[in-house]
This record gives structure tokens, C-alpha cells and sequence, in this order.
């Protein structure tokens, strides 16, 4: 929307050899991506500065030269801000923005009131801050943004999303190595299902189904007639299946039930569905609600590929069979489509699939061979033929691709509790944001998620490590020390968290980890899912759920009461099946 | 010679818990307590995981009443199946650096809330019998135990039945963690005492 794609433009090792400035934002890159984290640290040590933008002190927090303590919700403040001083004391590359992007008077005017002093207001971070961080990064000779879902999930994810590549945009960091706008993806293949057209929108390579070009190219190669209309986003399936639109639901590589915000409605609207199918590799706490359960193989029981953060196409080889009946997801897929008598669906191997993609969207993946992928490791898209030595940065040279070729500066604005109309009037199709819900006398603390170094996601699979579990046991929330203060609670007591659309129990971590007035826990634990609490309000553009902020209601209670509402869950969640299936499994029963 | 230790550099550190959940496996392999034997601790000034540090008075071995804790090969060893899980030796360390672990008696299995349900497979790989030849994933008979597992003080063992040293610091994907041998205690005092003199010379009129 705004450079013309959705990846990470540089590269991972580009950080440790060329940034002279690493700006992280939204990204608890320690715990989460340490891999990344290694490259960070080490560009520290070559003498490289580090800026960092989060409200919990995070590993990463702590390590950064400048550490931009803003509360839960403020990216776009602070984004704002930072371009602020940067337009104000003259720091941008005119020529850069002259012949590379469109929009800088827009973007100008929607800064102008984000002084120094007014982000202080809002945000508590000093005008001294601000202002040497803006320095630094604009006065970088190669600065970086890495950013996650510290920036996305958010009813105005996309807004900040278009703000982080105006501050890289009007500061010229990008198309050089060490430059670049990277969101961290937090899965090893996400960027590949993205790539592939896992989404509603886009067949492979991110080409719209809404346009025609596009849906000719693909009803040609697949000699088949496609639907112009984008399918729903995740978080509008329960609406879907509550309005009757939706009567059956194929889940795969997902456990929405855990994943899903405010799960209860999620979990109201499976039970009217007329089927639900889920493909796993354990029985999920979605799987155990399914009429029918298909079992996948795991990552090394599998051939194909997989695409990485930074575009990256790797080759990934079966180390082990399947065990019992289970079957990878492509051949599952073919055989369904078989099945109904689609035609089309005849692979024998990953390989004919890939080559398939090869032919059909060759601009990005036509020169990329398995026989070349076993050779290196692994190449960048775009690797249009196979002389091509794949692409590490995008928009070299200023070029970008986007339909004007220039990048789109955009306005954007936001304020806690809504922006002006007046001053929404001013600006052609700004991007506007609030928080959907924030703390009141009731509900008075901000609750925001995330996930832990230890575990990964719903706890599927890392839950069933036994070093894991013994690293990460429970779920854990962090309470600020002066609020355990005031509420008269101490590390290791139990408290129950009351949002608006449930409640669970949850032993108390206090740190300073937290902000005061905030609070943070996971998705990790069935025990105490904090999505029994997040709101489901979504971005309107990317229908990202706003996952970051809530507010909240602690009360300390006592064991015993935390042990009921684990039995409440355990049924809810239905974990002694988990347990059943596990038994028979065990005694040689196969499903 | 001095005990040796391992240490973390906290402007290494990312907070990663890779060293916590290697440390988990190493132990469990040779049948001792599947437990993390260092702590990845979060503060403001600064984040580091918390270990043993091997100390030469060390008050774990003086306070331990059935002998369990001794020096041995320039470190200090908990012997899990000796230990009686008094506790005692937890409280006297400096460091927090032993953990009681194991079964909870039944008087306090109520207050396991999580244990009930946690479900934890066998474990696939093949790991040799502590102390003996064969295989097995099995944690030794002596630490095994009518409900369970005894309970016992755990805490760093430099991971001494490992020809290839202590295993954090090889998984650290930042190299945070590094083993001071007493060698290079002495080494840095005798460079320390070289910078003393140099300075307080260079500074003499
Ligand atoms: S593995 Fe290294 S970086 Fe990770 S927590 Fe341990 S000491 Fe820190
Ligand atoms: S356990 Fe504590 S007292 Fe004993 S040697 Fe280690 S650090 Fe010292
Ligand atoms: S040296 Fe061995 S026992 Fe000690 S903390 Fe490291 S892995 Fe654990």
C-alpha cells in the first residue's frame, strides 16, 4: 500500500554487517526472535546504536541506547513525533522524498501537531528523548526498523504500519543494505503461506482475485473459473457462522479456539456449524470440538519448502516417516479435491507443485530450481530465472512497486479517545486511530499480550516438551511492583483478570517488566488464556484484531479459587479427551 | 586452584531461555532431575541468567546435614540421591541458586494447581543410564520415588558428567555464558595487579 509489498525489504544478516542504527518497535525481539536478537547484539558491538520503542522492558529495552518508554497503544504518537523533529529540524532527504514518494505535504501537516511537548503529554516520554532519537535515526548513515505485533494488532495496525515507512521514506533508509523496513515474522514458513496466497484476498505472489489480469492468469494455468470476490478474514468467520453464511469450516495449522480473540463467541458460533474439520498434528483444543479429525505430518516428516522472514525460500527434506495414518497437508488437500472430482490435483511431489508456481508467477519464484535451492541456501524472492541471484533488498535505488513506481507517503493520526472530524477533513484518505477500549473505574488496568521465549503460540506443540514445560511451567501475568503495592498482592499469588467478556486465574510475576497500570500475559496456556479476554475489535483494513489492548479488573484470590476456575476450564476446553486419546493411542489403538 | 563457574554477560544476554530449557535436557539424558539448574533473571538494570557460583566457603556445604553437598574436581557438587530435601541449603545460598525440586509431598499436592493436568509425553531420544552403561530415558532409581520423583536440591553440577563441559554455554546463540576456570581467575588478578602498578606508577611525580 504504501513501498508495494508486505515483507521484510533488507535482510537478516545486513543487521549485524551495514546498520549503523537499529530501531525496534513493537518487537520483543529477545524472547521471540532470538536469532534476530544475536544479529542486533552484534551490531551493537561493532558500534551500532540501538533505539527502542516499548512499553515493557524487554531484553532488548534494556540493552537500547535510547529506550522510548511509551504507553500500550501510542506507536502512531510516537511515530509521529519522532517525523515531527525530523521534518522541524530539517533532517529528511528532500531529494530522496522529490523523486521517490508522493504525499510529504499531507504527511507534513499531519505531524505538525505532534510537538516534542504534545507526545510528552501524551506519552510521558521526555522531549529530550524524543528529539535524540530522532537524531540518531535520521542521522544514520544505514538505520533499520525491526517491528511485530507490538505494531499490527491494533484496530490502527495498518496506520502504524504506513507510519513506520514514512519515518524509513523521508529519511531515505531504504533500497541500501542495512536499510530497510523489516516486520518480524514470527513463524518460519508465515511468510510462505502469505507468499503462496494463503490469504483471502490474493492467489500466489500477492496478485488480487479482484483483478481480472490477475484471475485470467491463474483460471488459464488452472483451466478452471475463479470467484473475483475475496474470501472472509479469520475474525469474521464467527460472524459469518452466527449469520448462518458459513455452514462448515476446514481448520488447518491453526488453533483458533486459543488463538482466536474473545474465544467464547468463536467457540459459541463452532457449535453451530454443520462441520468442522480440523487437520493437526495433536489434538488442539480446536480438533477436540471437530466432527472430523485429520491427522497432518510434522515439519520433518514432510518434503517442500519453506519461506522465511526475510523471503528466503529454504528446502526442507523428510528426516522421519509419519507416524500412524497421518499424511502431509498437500496430499490431504489433492485427495479431497479428488475426492469431489476436481481435476488438476494429480501431483506426485512437492517438486511438481513448485514447479507449477514457477510457471505461473515466474516474476518471483521462476528462477528459484529445487536443484538450485539444494545447492545454495536458499534464495530471496523476486528470483525471476535462473541466472537471477535472487533479490536481498528491495527497492534499490528508490524504485518501488507500487503502480506510480514512487513510494505513497501517508497521513496518519491518532488520538486515545478519537481525532477531531475537522482535522480528519484536512487530509485526503488520512488513516485514523483510537483505542477500542480503554481502562475506566471498573476495568482499570491496561492488559496487553503477547508470548514468552519458551513457549510458542497456543502451547500445541511446545507444551508437550518436557525442557519447555520445565522452563515455563504456568502461565505467569507481570504486575508492576507499585501496583502489586496498592492491590496488596505479592509475586506468586493468584489473581483472577475480569475484562468485559470473561475471566481466568493467573499467578502473579511482579517485575518491572511492566509499566505501572498495565499488565501482560499469553495465549500460551488453556489453564488461563488471556483470549478469553481480548476484545475482537478489528483493524478495518487488515482485520487485525486489536490483541494489544484491553482493560482489565484484578482481584487477588485464593488458591482454591484458582483451582475451580482451572476445573471450569479444563471442561471447557474438554483436556481429559486430550488425555483419553493419548491412553488408547498408547495401547496401540489407531484412529 | 579456585572452583571453576559459569557466568553470563548481561550485555550479551537477550533473555532467550535457550540455556534453561539445555540445561533441562542435558539432566534428564543421564537420568538426573529434569530441572533448569539456572534461572534467566529479569531486573532493570539488566537480564542474566543465575547459577551457582561455586563458591570456595560455600555455605550449601556447611549447612547440608546428611553431607549430600561436597567440593569435588574445583566445583561443588549436590549428590540428588544423598539429599533429603531439607531445604536448608536453599535458604543458606546467597545466590538463590539451588532449587528444591520433585514430587510435592501430598499435604501440598493441592497446591499444584497445573501439575494435575500437565501432560508431558515420554521422552523420544536415547540417553545413557546415570553412572552405568546401557540405555535408557529413565531418571535414576534412587531419585525415583513413591509418588514419583523425590524431592531434592537442584543446582548447577557444571554439567561434570559431560566430557564437552557445560552445556548453556555451547546452546547460548549469543555466547553470554562462558566457564571461569580457576585458571583465569588468577590470570585476571595477576593483569589487574599489572594495571595497579602501571597506573599508580605512571601516576607517582
Ligand atoms: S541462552 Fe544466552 S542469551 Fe539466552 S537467556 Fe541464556 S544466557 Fe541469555
Ligand atoms: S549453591 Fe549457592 S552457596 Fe552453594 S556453592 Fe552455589 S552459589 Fe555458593
Ligand atoms: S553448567 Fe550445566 S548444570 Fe550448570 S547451568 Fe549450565 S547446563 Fe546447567
Amino acid at each position: 500500500m504504501t513501498l508495494g509489498g508486505g515483507a521484510m525489504t533488507n535482510t537478516i544478516p545486513e543487521i549485524s554487517q551495514y546498520s549503523d542504527v537499529v530501531f525496534i518497535i513493537g518487537s520483543n525481539t529477545g524472547e521471540c526472535h532470538p536469532l534476530i536478537a544475536k544479529h542486533v547484539i552484534q551490531a551493537q558491538s561493532r558500534g551500532a546504536k540501538l533505539i527502542v520503542a516499548d512499553p515493557r522492558m524487554t531484553d532488548m529495552a534494556n540493552k537500547a541506547d535510547i529506550w522510548l518508554r511509551l504507553p500500550v497503544g501510542h506507536n502512531i504518537t510516537l511515530l509521529n513525533g519522532l517525523m515531527h523533529v525530523i521534518i522541524k529540524e530539517k533532517l529528511y532527504k528532500a531529494e530522496f522524498i522529490q523523486e521517490h514518494a508522493d504525499g510529504f505535504d499531507d504527511l507534513t501537516r499531519a505531524v505538525e501537531d505532534y510537538t516534542p511537548a504534545y507526545v510528552e503529554d501524551l506519552t510521558g516520554i521526555s522531549q529530550q528523548d524524543l528529539i535524540a532519537a530522532a537524531r540518531l535515526y535520521a542521522g544514520a548513515g544505514a538505520a533499520v526498523i525491526l517491528y511485530c505485533m507490538g505494531v499490527t494488532q491494533f484496530t490502527y495496525g495498518t496506520g502504524t504500519v504506513a507510519s513506520v515507512s514514512n519515518l524509513a521514506v523521508i529519511t531515505g533508509n531504504l533500497g541500501r543494505p542495512g536499510t530497510g523496513v523489516c516486520p518480524l515474522r514470527g513463524q518460519n514458513n508465515v511468510q510462505g503461506a502469505c507468499d503462496m496466497g494463503g490469504l483471502p484476498n490474493v492467489f500466489p505472489g500477492y496478485l488480487s482475485v479482484t483483478d481480472e489480469k490477475h484471475r485470467a492468469r491463474f483460471e488459464k494455468a488452472w483451466n478452471t473459473q475463479l470467484p473475483p470476490k475475496p474470501g472472509l478474514r479469520i475474525p469474521e468467520v464467527a460472524d459469518a457462522v452466527h449469520q448462518g453464511k458459513v455452514k462448515a469450516l476446514y481448520v488447518f495449522g491453526e488453533n483458533p479456539v486459543m488463538s482466536d480473540p474473545d474465544n467464547n463467541h468463536f467457540i459459541h458460533a463452532l457449535q453451530e456449524l454443520e462441520l468442522l474439520v480440523v487437520q493437526d498434528i495433536f489434538l488442539t483444543e480446536t480438533a477436540r470440538l471437530a466432527h472430523v479429525v485429520l491427522p497432518a505430518a510434522g515439519w520433518a516428516e514432510k518434503e517442500g519448502s519453506f519461506s522465511n522472514t526475510e523471503r528466503r525460500v529454504q528446502r526442507v527434506r523428510k528426516a522421519i516417516e509419519p507416524p500412524g495414518n497421518a499424511k502431509t497437508d498437500w496430499w490431504i488437500f489433492c485427495a479431497l479435491a479428488q475426492k469431489m472430482g476436481a481435476k488438476g490435483f494429480e501431483y506426485q511431489n512437492t517438486q511438481e507443485i513448485w514447479d507449477e508456481l514457477r510457471q505461473v508467477v515466474p516474476e518471483k519464484w521462476g528462477g528459484m530450481t529445487y536443484a538450485r535451492l539444494d545447492q545454495v541456501r536458499g534464495l530471496n524472492w523476486p528470483c525471476p530465472n535462473e541466472e537471477h541471484a535472487g533479490t536481498p533488498i528491495l527497492y534499490v535505488g528508490g524504485k518501488f512497486t507500487t503502480p506510480t513506481g514512487k513510494a505513497n507517503l501517508k497521513a496518519v493520526l491518532f488520538h486515545p479517545t478519537g481525532v477531531a472530524e475537522d482535522k480528519i477533513k484536512e487530509f485526503k484518505n488520512p488513516i485514523v486511530g483510537k483505542i477500542a477500549e480503554l481502562p475506566d473505574r471498573e476495568y482499570a488496568f491496561t492488559l496487553t499480550t503477547g508470548r514468552r521465549g519458551y513457549h510458542y503460540h497456543t502451547g500445541t506443540m511446545t507444551r508437550k516438551s518436557l525442557p519447555l514445560n520445565q522452563v515455563g511451567p504456568e502461565q505467569m501475568v507481570e504486575v508492576n511492583p507499585q501496583d502489586a503495592a496498592v492491590l496488596e498482592i505479592e509475586d506468586g499469588d493468584y489473581v483472577k483478570l475480569t475484562t468485559r467478556r470473561g475471566n481466568i486465574a493467573v499467578k502473579v510475576w511482579v517485575t518491572d517488566r511492566v509499566p505501572e497500570k498495565t499488565v501482560f500475559t499469553t495465549f500460551h496456556f488453556w489453564e488461563a488464556n488471556v483470549n478469553e479476554l481480548t476484545v475482537k475489535d478489528t483493524d478495518p483494513l487488515s482485520v487485525i484484531p486489536e490483541y494489544k489492548v484491553a482493560a482489565v479488573k484484578i482481584e487477588k484470590i485464593s488458591l482454591a479459587e484458582a483451582k475451580a476456575l482451572y476445573l471450569e476450564k479444563a471442561q471447557k476446553y474438554r483436556v481429559e479427551l486430550e488425555q483419553e486419546v493419548v491412553a488408547e493411542m498408547q495401547k496401540g489403538w489407531r484412529v | 586452584m579456585a572452583n571453576r563457574f559459569v557466568i553470563a554477560d548481561p550485555n550479551k544476554c537477550i533473555g532467550c531461555y535457550t540455556c534453561m530449557a539445555t540445561c533441562v535436557m542435558q539432566h534428564q539424558q543421564v537420568g538426573l532431575q529434569a530441572y533448569p539448574r539456572l534461572q534467566v533473571t529479569h531486573t532493570l538494570a539488566g537480564t542474566m541468567p543465575i547459577q551457582c557460583r561455586h563458591c570456595e566457603d560455600a555455605s550449601c556445604v556447611a549447612v547440608c546435614p546428611v553431607k549430600a553437598i561436597t567440593v569435588k574436581n574445583q566445583s561443588v557438587q549436590v549428590n540428588e540421591t544423598v539429599c533429603i530435601g531439607c531445604k536448608m541449603c536453599a535458604l543458606a545460598c546467597p545466590f538463590g541458586a539451588i532449587t528444591p525440586y520433585g514430587t510435592l509431598p501430598p499435604s501440598l499436592r493441592e497446591v499444584g494447581t497445573f501439575e494435575q493436568y500437565a501432560y508431558v509425553p515420554e521422552p523420544r531420544w536415547p540417553a545413557p543410564l546415570y553412572g552405568q552403561s546401557g540405555q535408557t530415558t529413565e531418571l535414576h532409581p534412587l531419585l525415583a520415588w513413591r509418588i514419583g520423583q523425590k524431592a531434592v536440591a537442584v543446582k548447577c553440577d557444571l554439567c561434570q558428567f559431560d566430557e564437552a563441559g557445560p552445556a548453556c554455554v555451547r546452546s547460548c546463540p549469543t555466547k553470554a555464558l562462558r566457564l571461569v576456570e580457576g585458571e583465569d581467575i588468577e590470570r585476571l588478578s595477576k593483569l589487574k595487579r599489572s594495571g595497579a602498578a602501571i597506573e599508580t606508577a605512571s601516576n607517582v611525580e
